[in-house]
């Protein structure tokens, strides 16, 4: 909507693969935690690097649909590298649920 | 659709990297296998980065204290329901004068440090150094987590922040999901 308003947009997205649901116009994919997608606290030159790689997909990026890899790699494991609500958000509460039900 | 890596590294990110097993089945399963939109939208970038006006989005339910924040009530009573509202952020916004409304992730880090979803003070300094002509007065928010009807946001939301930003004369958006 906003590209289609005439300004040109780059996505900063870790579920990259939904490109084919929803047809980004240009994406920097990147593997990071689920709300921290620039990067960890404090961290400022991680986030000033992401910030950077992402801005250069404008310059680089010459067709709609464009993805591009950010290399960046989470200095954590998954594992320890926590990410989740204090308590399950309601629709996973609910389809858990119904799993167990 | 193309598909470039940054400095030549051919690894592709893991979405799923993070997501444990049940999540990475909920949300892989809603991806067609073959593209579910018509056209892409595009507009061609205009200028320079250095002479371009910046701004920012996140959908981390961010408010401005004062402002009112986004619906968290109503999603506990309809699970299926988010809130398709948006926010406008001032470009001075920091940890300590946003909200931060968002049931699907611990918003506390965001709480401690706002730029790890919206870089306001990393973007401010690569204006002062002239790397990005300038930063937008305004910034905004939605809220990621959509339900099963997205077309308020599609509708209402979204052309609205366009406007915004149109109005501003913002040359480039940057867009994060967290």
């Amino acid at each position: 909507m906003i590209e289609a308003a005439g300004i040109p947009t780059v996505t900063l997205n870790m579920l990259w693969p939904y490109q084919k649901l929803v047809g980004m116009s240009r994406v920097a994919a990147i593997e990071h935690p689920f709300g921290r997608p620039y990067g960890d606290v404090g961290d400022a030159k991680l986030q000033r690097e992401v910030l950077l790689a992402a801005l250069e997909v404008f310059e680089r990026a010459r067709q709609p649909g464009h993805v591009e890899h950010l290399p960046f790699v989470w200095p954590d494991p998954p594992k320890q590298t926590k990410w989740h609500p204090a308590e399950p958000s309601p629709i996973i509460a609910l389809l858990q649920k119904r799993r167990k039900g | 659709m193309s598909e470039t890596t940054a400095g030549g590294t051919p690894r592709e990110v893991d979405a799923w990297r993070f997501t444990g097993s049940f999540l990475k089945n909920l949300l892989s399963s809603r991806i067609p296998d073959e593209p579910a939109y018509a056209d892409i939208p595009w507009t061609p970038v205009s200028k320079p980065l250095s002479e371009s006006k910046l701004a920012l989005l996140s959908t981390a339910g961010l408010s401005m204290q004062g402002d009112p924040p986004f619906d968290m009530e109503k999603e506990r009573q309809n699970p299926t329901w988010g809130d398709p509202s948006w926010r406008p952020l001032r470009s001075d916004a920091t940890s300590e004068t946003i909200e931060a409304n968002h049931l699907h992730i611990d918003t506390g880090y965001i709480l401690r440090d706002l730029n790890v979803a919206l870089p306001v003070d990393r973007l401010r300094e690569l204006v002062s150094e002239g790397v990005v002509g300038s930063m937008a007065e305004t910034h905004y928010s939605t809220m990621g987590f959509q339900g099963n009807d997205t077309s308020e946001l599609e509708q209402k939301s979204a052309p609205e922040i366009a406007r915004s930003m149109q109005s501003e004369e913002v040359d480039l958006a940057l867009l994060a999901p967290v």
